[in-house]
């Protein structure tokens, strides 16, 4: 009994947490969305029919009803709550289809991506750590330390476009777009990747220094455990911690990296989504999927949160007896 | 750090070799070769990459270029134009008659029609189309404008219908030739409006396999389909079996993907890259728009815009020739009309239309407009300055800005989103648009000019130019209408209600193997002929 009020008590703020952020993050999208200047309707229904687009007021107001546009910002903010209380996410203007169903046959696609870029981000990262970390002259590791400002530097439009024309035109190995072949998800991973992978490098690489310089390693060091095991058993949890915290920032950077990558490479995704919904202004799109974003972001971030009670038990504990004893021991660990 | 440096070393490469061994797996996984088949076998598929989504599928409701693209290929239409003539030929009707004020048609159909769904094509089908469309409205906005005025369709008998409109409908036999208006099964035809977007069924030679959006639209060809009309260089079947048209937005994938032969063509070629598809290994297609050029359209409501001397000198001292050079494609002529090339009753007004920057100084200082300090020119206190409000096309704008420049008119661009531009089109809140519109029959000087007309963009209120527009819609005879748009673009010219800037061209390219691409009147693209070699 005690242990699950223990747990409730320990994940009850953060689900709390999870909830306000998606409620906040609707109500500053609906006030973005309301009081930007300009007529959405018209905005989507132009993307629609471009030169050919007819503007009879009566045919608005009607089309305004059937999207859920009608009425004072007041009863449509609470309309369209109602709504997403009731799962409902609303038409897209712009196609005429539920935003619901759009979400959910873009989103595997986009994921697909995200989690094959994160994956090969972290292995980028850990490798690299390894490699700066092993490396027997300091002018290399500065070299490797540098290499990170570089990969974010590069904007993933251009890395994009020269692993198209170098693996795809040039060398004939990947295909070049779309999502029809094998093998298409690899450059766009790829693209997401590096400088996903940079940033988790930067992080990564700067905490397996500081755990290096601990005292702990050293006495690793004088025994003489060779440097694989000293990097695997007395580094790298150390080091995750921090490199986790990042992870959960890094699914917004993801989400962002996705618009340009999937237009790059003509992939059918989230990111094109948004791109597509914001040049329309196709508002109900708009919400739905930053609410979707959103989301997925706190929930990570929730998951990171509970992730940390794993790798370093002292935050597990919670409660007034917990946080007295990881005091005490932070205490002769001070002392020690 | 007390580790050994030998051992450090050796560690090292090792990972290096590891993390260089990985990369190279992983790339290694090498895509299929598209089931090309060998150098100079005929192919039966057509792979092509495509700028947009279509987004929607039904012919009737889309308006975007690729989704027209599209949809040509899976619908037929009553009538054929030629694009050369302009001439209306039989299709899916074997005759057709119009009434002497253009208010009835008539239209004898070929009985041998089927759609994909194995229903067949009969004078009901061609009402239930219609009457849908009428029902539809605005949701179909093109199709409104081909349709207006409408009244019924009546079924005279199983192979002949009667269209009616409450007012003369120039436009609606031309209307009729085109995707807009082709006719989809009358299932499909009674579905509501978002899902007949995802599988509308047509009689044309293809027929619409998968729908991917944003990544492909898959056909195939449809087997018994004999009923092409007499453009077409073949009878039977298509030539090829499966069509994929490739959604490709990033223009450097498509010119690449061209240029390694992953697409065998490739729709909106970039005309920066027309030079590099010139040689023989490519062809390149190119047809100008039909309609209205990309111009600047007028509301002579507002102050400075309503002196005729600014509007004739901005027509003046605008450089055609350069425009076309700077942002248009090297296939298609600079605009010489208030109708593109491509148009019928296109009325080449070269002379009026030609650069001269002086004659343009002249009328301005002879209006009273006298250059200022900073080059712009001004009357009464009052700065030469105008504004022109787009959605697209600011590098057509920017270099007709640079021109005005020249004779002391300050253009200021007003870039929008498409909606803004609607809205300012509402209100009437611009001094100039600066857009084309894209339509096959030469009433789209109506559809823009008359205060009447639905769709109507420019401000000119000119009673003549009206009664001209007006007339035109209701002459069934072709010398006498002709006759009569001469006089109305004469008209346009003469009173500066239009600066005509760009003939918009579709232009496209394809490997050298493609051969059979045909441009319909509306300058879309008809596959049916299509061949292609490996």
């Amino acid at each position: 009994m005690s242990a699950v009020l223990r747990v409730l008590r320990y994940i009850g703020p953060k689900l709390a947490q999870f909830v306000f952020v998606v409620l906040a993050t609707y109500t500053v999208v609906f006030l973005l969305i309301t009081f930007l200047p300009g007529d959405p309707l018209l905005a989507a229904l132009a993307s629609k029919s471009g030169g050919d687009t007819i503007v009879d007021p009566e045919a608005l107001d009607r089309l305004r009803e059937q999207y859920g546009l009608a009425g004072t910002p007041w009863d449509q903010y609470w309309h369209r709550l109602g709504m997403l209380f009731a799962g409902d996410l609303g038409i897209s203007i712009a196609t005429g289809r539920p935003v619901g169903d759009m979400i959910a046959r873009t989103l595997p696609n986009s994921v697909e991506i995200a989690m094959i870029a994160l994956v090969i981000a972290i292995v980028i990262a850990a490798v690299f750590a390894f490699l700066a970390f092993l490396a027997p002259v300091r002018w290399l590791r500065n070299a490797l330390l540098q290499i990170p400002p570089f990969g974010v530097a590069i904007p993933a439009f251009l890395t994009g476009l020269l692993l198209i024309s170098f693996f795809s035109f040039t060398l004939g190995w990947l295909p070049s777009s779309g999502s029809r072949q094998p093998g298409s998800a690899i450059l766009p991973a790829i693209t997401l990747a590096l400088p996903v992978g940079a940033i988790l490098f930067q992080v990564f690489s700067a905490a397996v220094f500081e755990a290096q310089a601990s005292q702990h390693v050293f006495t690793a060091v004088a025994k003489g455990v060779p440097p694989r095991r000293i990097f695997t058993a007395h580094l790298l949890r150390n080091a995750l911690l921090p490199t986790i915290t990042i992870l959960g920032l890094t699914i917004g950077y993801l989400a962002a990296g996705t618009a340009v990558v999937e237009t790059v490479f003509s992939r059918d995704g989230i990111g094109r989504m948004t791109v597509n919904a914001v040049l329309a202004r196709d508002i109900n799109v708009i919400q739905g999927i930053v609410l979707m974003i959103a989301a997925v972001y706190a929930a990570v971030n929730l998951v990171v949160d509970l992730a940390y009670g794993v790798i370093d038990p002292r935050t597990r504990r919670s409660g007034r007896l917990g946080r007295q004893r990881a005091r005490v021991e932070s205490t002769q660990e001070a002392n020690a | 750090m007390n580790i050994s440096t030998r051992h450090a070393s050796a560690r090292w490469a090792a990972a290096l070799g590891v993390a260089a061994l990985g990369a190279g797996l992983m790339a290694g996984c090498s895509a299929g070769d598209g089931g090309k088949g060998a150098d100079g076998e005929a192919k039966d598929a057509l792979y092509i990459a495509v700028q947009d989504d279509p987004v929607c599928l039904d012919p009737q409701q889309v308006t975007l270029t690729t989704a027209l693209n599209i949809g040509r290929q899976l619908v037929d239409s009553l009538v054929d134009q030629d694009p050369e003539t302009g001439e209306i030929v039989p299709w899916v009707a074997k005759s057709y008659q119009a009434n002497d004020n253009l208010t009835e048609f008539t239209f004898t159909l070929r009985d041998d029609v089927t759609f994909s769904d194995d229903t067949p094509l009969t004078a009901e089908t061609v009402k239930t189309n219609f009457d849908a469309l009428a029902a539809l409205g605005s949701t179909a906005a093109l199709a409104s404008q081909y349709l207006a005025g409408y009244q019924g369709t009546e079924v005279v008998d199983a192979s002949t219908v009667k269209v009616s409109f409450g007012e003369p409908n120039a436009q609606f036999l031309q209307g009729a030739s085109t995707i807009t208006l082709g006719l989809l099964s009358d299932a499909s035809a009674v579905m509501p409006a978002d899902q007949r977007c995802q599988t509308p069924v047509g009689s044309g030679p293809f027929v619409l396999d998968t729908y991917t959006s944003n990544d492909s639209v898959v056909l195939t060809a449809r087997n018994g389909y004999d009923w092409g009309s007499e453009l077409r260089t073949h009878t039977g079947d298509a030539t090829i079996k499966t069509i994929t048209f490739a959604v490709t937005p990033e223009p450097g994938v498509r010119t690449g993907g061209l240029q390694t032969g992953e697409f065998d063509m490739i729709l909106d070629l970039p005309a920066a890259d027309e030079k590099r598809f010139g040689t023989d290994e490519f062809t390149i297609y190119a047809r100008a728009n039909p309609g209205i050029p990309h111009s600047l359209v007028p509301n002579t409501e507002r102050p400075i815009v309503s002196d005729p001397a600014v509007r004739e000198a901005m027509i003046l001292a605008t450089d055609r020739a350069e425009i076309s050079e700077l942002t248009g494609s090297s296939k298609v002529p600079p605009a010489t009309g208030v109708l593109s090339s491509a148009t019928p009753s296109f009325l080449s007004q070269k002379d009026a239309l030609a650069y001269d920057l002086k004659g343009a100084e002249k009328i301005l200082d002879d209006a009273g407009w006298a250059v200022g300090s900073d080059g712009v020119r001004e009357k009464d206190g009052e700065k030469l300055s105008v504004s022109v409000t787009a959605f697209y096309g600011q590098d057509v704008l920017e270099a007709t800005q640079a021109q005005l420049a020249k004779a002391g008119i300050n253009l200021k661009i007003n870039m929008v989103t498409a909606g803004d531009f609607f809205g300012a089109v509402a209100s009437k809140d611009f001094d100039f648009l600066g857009a084309g519109l894209t339509r096959t029959d030469p009433d789209v000087l109506r559809v823009m000019f008359s205060a009447a007309s639905a769709a109507r963009w420019a401000v000119v209120g000119d009673t003549e130019l009206e009664t001209q527009l007006a007339t035109q819609a209701e002459t069934a005879d072709p010398a006498a209408r002709a006759d009569i748009l001469d006089d109305a673009q004469k008209r346009i010219i003469d009173d500066a209600f239009l600066v005509p800037l760009l003939e918009v061209a579709q232009v496209h390219a394809s490997q050298q193997g493609v051969s059979g691409v045909e441009f319909d009147s509306s300058s879309r693209i008809i596959l049916y002929d299509v061949t292609v070699k490996g």
